[in-house]
């Protein structure tokens, strides 16, 4: 800086110094302009000035809200300057301007706003040129709208002498909606005009970066907003919002946001767009929204009725503006829920970006200002996404989350919730357990988990332990302790069913209904406890017992399908197969699409009326299953496209999926005999309950597996009556979307044994069991079969596997006798056919366990 | 009832029927003077014995049919009202009163879920990517930050069903009950700001009734209605929530609360992880918004301050967007070889160091400095460096250094490398955890290098081990410096390990 400069050179310098606030190397450099020429002098003056005033403020700064009063001792100085260059008159028209500009400010700060009012109505602010200033120039306007602003809403409305001395109004009765109006006017100005400023300053800085050293080593300097530009950035849409006139502080926001971009206005955009995104979901709907590019509505229910006597209109324009976003194909929002995720999305990658990593004392502050400012965003992403169901795009949010979630509860119980809403079940387990570790005491927390466990994973061991934690909080669970004994009776319960030694399956039979008893007796109004309870008797073949608490089930909860379905095996059990169809239907009046109650109308229609009405209801069931599935809306496509779509993208990968079990003791929820069909299941759940956003939800089942299902039970009508082309076509159908399915196998069989075709029949049978080696069904028909070919030990070991995996199965425990007998053991058989008798006595129609048991 | 509301409701009644077409707008637009005949209205419809109500309720469905959107939000400010009345009396099972409200709610879920040539409506929205520009933001500007593996995935807008569509529905039964009251809340919520603060009230009432009849907390909240436990949906739960949050935010401070806490009591008890979700996230963004009551007359709770635009963030703290400043970058006396050749060292763990390190070991001279990688590739970079200077061993035949004065004085510098950075530089948190990292490997690996030179050898002296300095500059990272000599210098840490040989 030693160096002497030319002339012109020295003007670009001061000019730059300027623009970029380096006010530091004002003196200097007017030290070397003054040296040059004479008539420097004033300007001189004028750049001292401006630079100790400048100086002053960045010592001094002025805080929000306070009011500089009275005159300040180290501004007497600058006063000086500025006079000296005022009072000598030979400066340009420009540089008088400026000095006046100065003069105001200096005003202000001493509280003479007055006079400072008085300074600006003789330059005329809106005189002054936006084209071809330079940038600073920009800057000195609009903090002289900033300042004026201030100004005006320091001197009371009634002052007499505001009217006099203020420029653009020759009217001395002013309502105070003209004086608001103009205030407002004033600081929307200093916002169009500062952003306009910033804009340039930083296209001029990033040039000159450019021009002067290629090297990459100093980087941009931040310019800082001052109190002023700050100020008047804000102050427009903060009364906009104070009159409830949110209309106006809604356009005023979407104004600001729209200006492209700079480096300072970053933070203040960050903030802008999180402050708008909380009005559109909070404070706006559907119907009352506009979008950015359009006018505003004239009346709106947004806009406080009782100020309405006042309304702002914007009526000016400006000769230069600030660059907005533009472009072709720009998208624009046309609903608030997609204008606030929009803003949110940008807030949050800003909020992102100033994620504070380090985990040092020192930072602490930071770190906690970094969340916090994160986590307003997540939750407001949180209501947004959650109003539109879209829980999928909300956990891949909420995972971005995580660099912030350290120890952090909320964050990690949102993200493990979203992960669960989202269908992500054995992650939303991962997360949950760290919610445990976070907080202890929250029993809603292992039971989620235990939700989990129970339904889509089938995590048996893992239910087991989260449902132990919920018992172990003992009194302090409160009315969750009564959901702990449920869920851990449910976990014994599945338990039961999946345990292949007669034995451990008694013994968890056991262990479920001691703990529904004790949930039903903590929580006797709770319908699902005496439900489960009866559930579980029923199982273990206690019909009179089951019955009693069915119907007290029922008497809490009249309309619940579960306990109606229920009440119908069980009056089927005891052979009132007309009472136990009038149940269903009552059911079905209410429950008039549960496939799960149709296929058991199917078996009682058949046992009752004859299988032409059976068969009726077959059809009835598929319309329904088109009408469900059809109504889906061709022209959508990506994300939460029509179930029916993703089902036929799915067909696919079908050919390598079995039909999971169902009229099987294990439909109603997932058997883990069959590892291979569980994982099978668990992964179409995921599908199916990730699509749960558009898609009524029915269950964890496929459509297409219930599609398959009901072509299976009307061959299995078929049968009945002794029609196999028919039973076949059903079968082919079923087979089309599940060839390797055990269930399709064992009615082929069927189907060739009333044919007569026993090596055939035998053979699908063989192929059945490959696939699911404990299908009971299927072990008991080929049990009779191996008889009929007087292969009796192997008919007897199948036989003897098929009672192993269900004690309860009847018609094998008879099968069995038959074959025994055969041998010769008449003993034996007696025992077993006494055995299938009395469970013959107690057995429904379907087993009870077709009734789906979760949380 | 008193006769003068029955009057005023009569009245109401006859009125809008002898009203000719072109006068209902302007018979809309005076409805709201009305101000004796909603509430009128309301006690018909709690009132459920009344007379009347089968006469209002078409009146109502008339309203709503007309298509003129004030008669259609007059009717809907009525919604929370009616659903309670439907609700408690399906749970009470009297089923002969509730026919006409049936009637009126199935009329206008069946008309509201089609458009207007009768198709099916579907409610769909765009899902904003940050990958397409918008009239808020130019992608190039957000940065790689957002381009994560799920936002690749959703390149570009994405049009979304959320509703819809859905089947047209001549009664209620239990299994479509909360599909059409879902919906019809949802259009309830679609027109929230039109709605009186008595819908909003009923709105609050409705949804902590129906969370709480027939559980322990019904006593807490002294309600003596019917006390049979309702079935919900989780999804109506979310639309209740919705309404609550416009309410809490609009001057229904305290019932919202309540029915806020209630819902979510009724969400955790059914462990429904939507409502949970919403409704904490709600109750998380109020909090720190802390909302005072008092605002009642100015009637919306949205407050805007005035907030400084400085990053309120010191510029110190490691944050994502700095971290992303920082290479481990080498230096040029170390051969790093071809790029596929840090793909192998980044595979091998650092325990693992292959090989014994022969005794004729030349300490790396290694520099890091920062400049644009991640700090994942920073450290790669550095295995890299050291496998570099093992390599390096081979090629040169300098003074041997002895295993363990290596390692010792590695030791030494990293604990002045750390204290370095902790004392000297005040606001050098940036690279504490840097440093850190860089701490552990090095003292890793040198350990490393020491059990596999258990002893000094005897030809070689003390003086002969490498004299590692180690000097951690830190220039602050601050753009503005107070003085001009020590300005705009970006932040770089360099760690020389060399050795005297």
């Amino acid at each position: 800086m030693t160096a002497r400069k030319s002339g012109s050179r020295l003007e670009t310098e001061i000019e730059r110094c300027r623009s970029e606030g380096q006010w530091d190397k004002i003196p200097e450099l007017v030290r070397q302009l003054s040296a040059k020429l004479i008539s420097n002098d004033d300007l001189g003056e004028l750049l001292l000035g401006e630079s100790k005033l400048q100086m002053y403020l960045k010592e001094n700064p002025i805080k929000q809200a306070s009011s500089p009063r009275g005159p300040r001792p180290k501004l007497v100085e600058v006063r000086k300057h500025l006079t000296a260059a005022l009072d000598r008159g030979n400066l340009k028209a420009d540089y008088l301007q400026e000095a006046s500009l100065l003069m105001a400010k200096i005003c202000y700060l001493e509280g003479e706003y007055k006079d400072a009012l008085g300074h600006y109505s003789r330059v005329n602010l809106d005189d002054m040129q936006l084209v071809g200033a330079p940038v600073y120039r920009l800057s000195m306007i609009a903090e002289a709208y900033a300042t004026k602003g201030l100004c005006l809403e320091k001197i009371p409305a009634s002052s007499p002498s505001l009217s006099n001395k203020n420029s653009g109004s020759p009217s001395p009765n002013r309502s105070p909606g003209d004086r608001e109006q103009e205030i407002i006017t004033c600081y929307e100005k200093t916002g169009d005009i500062a952003l306009l400023y910033l804009q340039e300053a930083e296209k001029a800085l990033s040039a000159g970066i450019q021009n002067r050293s290629p090297k990459p080593g100093p980087t941009a300097l931040d310019l800082e907003l001052g109190y002023f530009l700050e100020t008047g950035l804000q102050r427009a849409h903060v009364i906009h919002f104070k009159n409830g006139n949110l209309t106006q502080g809604v356009g005023r926001f979407r104004e600001i946001l729209r200006a492209i971009e700079t480096r300072t206005t970053q933070n203040l955009r960050m903030t802008i767009a999180r402050q708008l995104a909380e009005i559109l979901l909070r404070g706006m709907c559907e119907q009352s929204y506009w979008s950015p590019l359009e006018d505003p509505p004239t009346v709106s229910p947004l806009d406080n009725p009782t100020k309405q006597g006042y309304t702002y209109s914007k009526n000016y324009t400006l000769s230069r503006r600030p660059r907005v976003y533009s472009g072709e194909n720009l998208f624009c929002p046309q609903e608030n829920t997609e204008e606030a995720l929009l803003l949110l999305l940008i807030s949050e990658s800003m909020a992102n970006r100033d994620a504070v990593l380090s985990r040092i004392p020192e930072h602490n502050n930071d770190r906690i200002i970094s969340l916090q400012s994160a986590s307003v965003v997540y939750d407001l992403l949180t209501i947004a996404l959650g109003r539109r169901g879209q829980y999928e795009m909300l956990s891949e949010c909420l995972e971005r989350a995580m660099k912030f979630a350290f120890e952090e509860f909320h964050l990690w119980y949102q993200l493990a919730l979203s992960l669960m809403a989202a269908g992500k079940s054995a992650r939303a387990v991962k997360v949950l357990k760290e919610c445990i570790r976070l907080k202890p005491d929250d029993p809603t927390i292992p039971l989620l988990a235990v939700k989990l466990c129970i339904g889509p994973l089938h995590w048996l061991d893992e239910g087991e332990k989260f449902a132990k934690m919920v018992i172990e909080m003992g009194e302090k669970a409160a009315e969750f302790r009564a959901k702990g004994y449920l869920a851990i009776g449910l976990v014994y319960s599945l338990k039961a069913t999946d345990a292949s030694l007669r034995s451990t399956q008694e013994e968890y039979q056991r262990k479920a209904l001691g703990a529904f008893q004790r949930a039903q007796s903590l929580s006797p109004t709770d319908h699902l406890a005496a439900f489960y309870l009866a559930l579980q008797l029923a199982v273990s073949r206690q019909i009179p017992e089951a019955l009693g608490y069915v119907r007290q089930a029922l008497q809490l909860q009249g309309d619940d399908v579960h306990s109606l379905h229920l009440l119908a095996l069980l009056l089927s059990a005891q052979k009132h197969y007309h009472d136990g169809l009038n149940i269903i239907e009552m059911a079905l009046s209410e429950y008039p699409e549960n496939f799960n109650l149709l296929y058991t109308k199917v078996k009682l229609e058949a046992m009752c009326r004859g299988p032409e009405e059976a068969l009726l209801t077959c059809k009835h069931m598929l319309q329904i299953w088109k009408s469900f599935y059809n109504l889906t809306n061709p022209s959508d496509s990506g994300r939460g496209s029509s179930l029916l779509d993703r089902a036929i993208a799915d067909r696919r990968q079908l050919n390598a999926m079995t039909l999971p079990d169902f009229s099987d003791p294990d439909t109603g929820s997932v058997h883990a005999t069959s590892i291979a069909a569980s994982r099978v299941e668990q992964a179409l759940s995921e599908v199916a309950s990730s699509l749960q956003s558009s898609a009524p939800k029915h269950g964890p089942l496929h459509p297409w597996m219930t599609l398959a299902q009901i072509w299976l039970h009307a061959a299995e009508v078929y049968i009945g009556m002794s029609k196999p082309a028919e039973a076949t076509a059903c079968t082919q159908e079923a087979a089309n979307l599940f060839p390797t399915s055990h269930n399709v196998l064992y009615m082929r069989g069927q189907i060739a044994e009333l044919r007569g075709n026993i090596d055939e029949a035998k053979r699908w049978y063989e192929e059945a069991l490959s696939i699911n080696p404990t299908h009971v069904k299927t072990m008991q028909r080929l049990g009779l079969i191996l008889h009929q070919l007087q292969r009796y030990s192997l008919s007897e070991k199948v036989l003897r596997d098929a009672v192993q995996v269900n004690s309860t199965a009847h018609d094998v425990w008879n099968s069995l006798g038959e074959v025994l007998q055969a041998q010769g053991n008449a003993a034996a058989a007696t025992e077993c056919f006494l055995t299938a008798l009395e469970l013959e006595a107690s057995s429904p129609i379907l087993p009870f366990t077709i009734i789906p048991r979760a949380l | 009832m008193l006769a003068m509301d029955q009057g005023v409701v009569e009245e109401w009644l006859s009125e809008f029927k002898t009203l000719p077409d072109s006068a209902i707008s302007t018979y809309a637009a005076s409805l709201k003077d009305k101000g004796s005949l909603i509430p009128a209205l309301y006690k018909v419809i709690r009132e459920n014995y009344s007379d009347l109500l089968e006469p209002v309720c078409h009146q109502l469905f008339e309203f709503y049919r007309s298509g003129v959107p004030q008669l259609q939000r007059f009717t809907l400010q009525f919604l929370p009202e009616l659903l309670w009345s439907l609700l408690s009396v399906s749970a009470a099972r009297d089923p002969h009163t509730s026919g006409c409200i049936e009637a009126l709610l199935l009329g206008i879920y069946n008309l509201e879920i089609v458009d207007k040539d009768g198709q099916s409506k579907i409610l769909s929205f765009t899902v904003p990517s940050l990958s397409k520009p918008s009239v808020y933001h130019e992608p190039s500007a957000i940065g790689s930050m957002a381009l994560t593996e799920g936002a690749l995935a959703n390149h570009g807008l994405s049009r979304v069903v959320y509703s819809g569509p859905h089947l047209q529905r001549e009664t209620f039964t239990a299994q479509n009950r909360f599909e059409v009251l879902t919906f019809l809340l949802l259009c309830y919520n679609a027109a929230l700001s039109y709605m009186t603060p008595t819908s909003l009230h009923s709105l609050c009432q409705l949804s902590s009734r129906v969370s709480i009849c027939g559980y322990p907390r019904q006593q807490l909240r002294r309600y003596k209605g019917i006390s049979t436990r309702l079935t919900v949906t989780s999804e109506f739960l979310v639309q209740l929530i919705t309404g609550i949050h416009y309410a809490l935010c609009n001057g229904e401070v305290e019932l919202g609360s309540k029915a806020l806490d209630d819902v979510l009591y009724r969400a955790q008890l059914e462990l429904f992880p939507e409502a949970l979700l919403v409704g904490n996230a709600i109750k998380s963004s109020l909090h720190s918004a802390a909302l005072k009551s008092n605002n009642r007359e100015g009637g919306r709770s949205i407050q805007v301050e005035i907030t400084p635009t400085a990053s309120r963030i010191s510029r110190n703290a490691v944050t994502s967007l700095s971290i992303r400043g920082h290479r481990w970058k080498r230096h040029d006396a170390v051969d790093l070889g071809s790029p596929d050749e840090l793909m192998d060292i980044s595979e091998v763990d650092e325990g693992v160091w292959p090989g014994a390190v022969g005794p004729d070991m030349t300490p790396p001279t290694i520099t890091i400095s920062n400049s644009t990688t991640t700090l994942n590739l920073g450290v790669k970079a550095m295995k890299k460096c050291w496998l570099g200077g093992r390599s390096s061993k081979d090629k040169e035949s300098g003074p041997l250094t002895t295993g363990r004065a290596a390692s010792e004085n590695a030791e030494l510098s990293v604990k002045r490398l750390t204290l370095t950075s902790s004392q000297s530089v005040p606001r050098a948190g940036a690279l504490t955890s840097l440093t850190r990292t860089a701490s552990v490997v090095f003292s890793r690996s040198f350990e490393h290098v020491a059990s596999s030179n258990p002893a000094p050898t005897s030809n070689h002296t003390a003086s002969e081990a490498g004299r590692y300095s180690c000097s951690l500059q830190e220039e602050r990272m601050g753009y503005l410096s107070p003085t001009p000599n020590h300005t705009q210098r970006s932040p770089s840490i360099s760690i020389h390990l060399g050795s005297d040989l």
